[in-house]
């Protein structure tokens, strides 16, 4: 019995000099872990502003003070059977034009893959700017994973709103492989099928969340920043 | 003399990965490009540097029956402070490492060392050894790495040697991993053999 004390009395002293400096080393890195989680959120934020010429649609100032001030809470804002879309969601006012950046979620091949986009919404209606993927770590490396290049994602985008309208389809699942990327886009869809032979169920994931995302600000229209 | 000896032994007659085959799980896993091999092998040399000069130092106060617990306490705490270090630090690296930092706990090639090593020896000598074991799975991982990646996706450390002209697309995938790992294990048991079969001749 005695022996069982002692020896626990051993044990819980060597936890406690670990969680101490398990503790020292938390407080210290605490605020460079805070400021680089940011910079990667707004990066992706930054990253899906810019057009093709590499200007911003915002300024990049507002967008830091945009992303800084708008709080983040990590809750499910809407969410459908084939996708999520996550808070928060920033707006961007731009002399006539809205610009949303949502960022959405939806399930891959091994786990959510997650995708920051921009939509404009101008008197013609909510168009698709530009697209992030930022989350697809339990995809297969060389097949799904390869989503992360950007050359690929940008088969993404732009889609006008009457193509959103319609909702957006990955070119295998409607059978019609033999379209150019562009001209895919125009008839919703997006081509990866020659850039990622193999793998469908990554696409399908980042074209559903986009799918999802615009379902969300059509209904949430007008009421933009609940 | 003999302490070179303690640092040196981990890069080749003893290299935790083709010799004593240790710590298989994240050098199969990570080692999709020589970037990240890199950065796997040094977060374990670290910890398995710290912790072996911690064992050594407390080895004569840790009661026999209870070591166990207490080493892994140990390893524990240096993976978290590792993580958190990364986390802060190089924050890309961090992410594509995911969940196999925290599971450097679990390698038993720190866990190996602490037991057969660290807790019999000096504490310089375990610092040696934590650092050279640590270096050589590091060498070991960015072969396997560097292999990988030029095969599967034409470059090496992210530069391009010939891009993608010619890439076997297997080489990425779990696959790749066991035949690269299994075609090096052969290479230095070759060479490990010719070796001795010199030293004997003479």
């Amino acid at each position: 019995m005695k022996g069982f004390f002692k020896t626990g009395l051993i044990l819980m002293t060597y936890c406690a000099v670990a969680g101490l400096g398990l503790g020292l080393v938390y407080s210290i890195t605490k605020d460079r872990i805070t400021s680089a989680e940011f910079k990667n959120k707004t990066q992706a934020v930054e990253h899906v502003l810019k057009d093709e010429n590499g200007s911003y649609l915002v300024p990049i100032s507002e967008i830091e003070n945009t992303v800084f001030n708008t709080k983040s809470t990590d809750e499910i804002l809407y969410e459908t059977d084939k996708g999520k879309v996550l808070s928060p969601v920033y707006v961007f006012e731009v002399s006539n034009q809205k610009i949303y950046v949502v960022t959405g979620s939806s399930i891959g091949f091994g786990g959510p893959v997650v995708t920051v986009a921009s939509f404009v919404e101008d008197n013609k209606g909510i168009s698709l700017h530009s697209i992030k993927v930022i989350e697809y770590s339990q995809e297969t490396p060389g097949l799904g994973a390869k989503i992360a290049d950007s050359s690929i994602q940008k088969r993404f985008y732009p889609l006008d709103s009457a193509v959103l309208e319609n909702g957006v389809n990955v070119d295998k699942d409607v059978g019609a492989p033999d379209l150019p990327p562009d001209e895919a886009k125009k008839n919703g869809i997006v081509k990866v099928s020659d850039v990622m032979t193999g793998a469908t169920i990554t696409p399908r994931a980042v074209v559903n969340s986009i799918n999802t995302m615009y379902e969300y600000l059509v209904k949430r229209m007008g009421g933009s920043e609940q | 003399m003999s302490s070179l000896k303690e640092f040196s032994k981990g890069f080749f007659k003893e290299n935790p990965t083709y010799v004593q085959v240790l710590g298989m799980c994240p050098t199969l896993a990570v080692t999709t490009s020589a970037l990240n091999g890199l950065g796997m092998g040094l977060a374990t040399t670290a910890v398995l540097t710290m912790s072996n000069i911690v064992i050594s130092a407390i080895r004569k106060a840790v009661p026999k029956n209870i070591r166990i617990p207490i080493f892994i306490t140990v390893i524990a705490s240096f993976v978290t402070i590792v993580d958190m270090l990364m986390h802060a630090f190089t924050y890309d690296l961090w992410k594509t490492l995911g969940l196999f930092i925290p599971l450097i706990v679990v390698n038993c090639l720190i866990m190996g060392r602490a037991e057969a090593f660290a807790s019999r020896n000096s504490i310089g000598k375990s610092m040696l050894d934590g650092l050279g074991m640590g270096l050589g799975f590091t060498g070991s991982l960015v072969l396997l790495g560097s292999v990988r990646e030029l095969l599967g996706s034409g470059t090496v450390f992210g530069l391009e040697l010939w891009g993608k002209k010619f890439n076997i697309f297997l080489m990425i995938l779990p696959p790749g991993a066991y035949m690269t790992l299994g075609l090096l294990a052969a290479l230095f048991a070759y060479i490990g053999i010719t070796r001795k079969k010199r030293g004997g001749s003479k």
